[in-house]
């Protein structure tokens, strides 16, 4: 019998937000927008930009999908390189 | 002598006359790339005007890379979520967008070309930031900036190259953020 092994918690938010490296946008910007826009503290945006800027992307946000989508959205005004999908 | 200077709820930028009608005729290019339509809408027309704000507003020229590299698919794997996606959030991208480079025009007309120093209020600093960025993205998408690598060629380019000179620019819009960004 197949058993579901999701997390609970993607379970009941199920979507991510993640951002894309890009080579245009500095990193002190990177993490300015995750500080002002998440209110991540700053070792929390520091290590989400290095991830972004190191392995090529990185999961910024985890929710409903609607809030996912605002979140997609407010990066975009960033000018930032941001999709969301399903967990 | 310092270039970048905090005074309370300001910052005060000094730039010189070449700089200030250089970063101006930045904005606006970028706002006229905004103000593009695909397909122009007869205004006049209401039942045209009532479909295009079904359509969630005049679309942009996707034709153009820069408008594909700000209004990037929200759905990588899934071009009709991601027209959706712009569908519902791209007409009000588009005014914020062209209301912040305003912000920015407005600053830069108040210094006479550079003669008093461009003042960014720190309220106004996001609108300075995102138009910045927009502008370097632009820049960077003009240049054929895909990989840190292709950055690192530019650098290297003999200063006859036409597009030194376009590097040159974006790198100073750079310095330009990271200066705001370290007085915030």
């Amino acid at each position: 019998m197949a058993v579901s092994e999701r997390p609970v918690e993607s379970a009941l938010t199920g979507w991510v937000t993640i951002v894309w490296d890009d080579p245009v946008n500095l990193m002190s910007y990177v993490t300015h927008v995750f500080t002002t826009y998440f209110g991540y503290p700053e070792s929390k945006a520091t290590d989400l930009m290095l991830q972004v800027h190191n392995s090529g992307k990185a999961v910024v946000s985890t929710g409903a999908r609607e809030q996912m989508e605002t979140d997609v959205d407010a990066m975009h005004g960033y000018g930032l390189w941001a999709t969301l999908e399903p967990v | 002598m310092r270039d970048f200077r905090r005074q309370g709820p300001v910052i005060n930028m000094r730039l010189t006359d070449y700089e200030a009608t250089l970063l101006e005729s930045l904005v606006e290019q970028f706002c006229g790339l905004l103000e593009a339509d695909a397909e122009a809408v007869d205004h006049a027309d209401p039942f045209a005007r009532w479909q295009a704000e079904l359509d969630g507003g005049e679309p942009l020229d996707r034709t153009d890379p820069v408008i594909v590299r700000l209004f990037p698919d929200a759905y990588p794997e899934d071009p009709i979520g991601s027209d959706e996606f712009r569908r519902l959030t791209q007409s009000r991208q588009r005014t914020e967008r062209l209301d912040q480079a305003e912000i920015v025009m407005s600053a830069l007309r108040d210094s006479d070309a550079g003669k008093h120093p461009v003042q960014v209020r720190l309220i106004d600093l996001p609108s300075w930031l995102k138009t910045l960025t927009a502008v370097r993205l632009s820049l960077a998408v003009r240049l054929g900036i895909r990989t840190s690598e292709d950055a690192e060629e530019l650098d290297e380019l003999p200063e006859t190259d036409p597009k030194a000179y376009v590097f040159r620019v974006y790198e100073w819009v750079a310095y330009l953020t990271e200066n705001l960004l370290a007085l915030a």
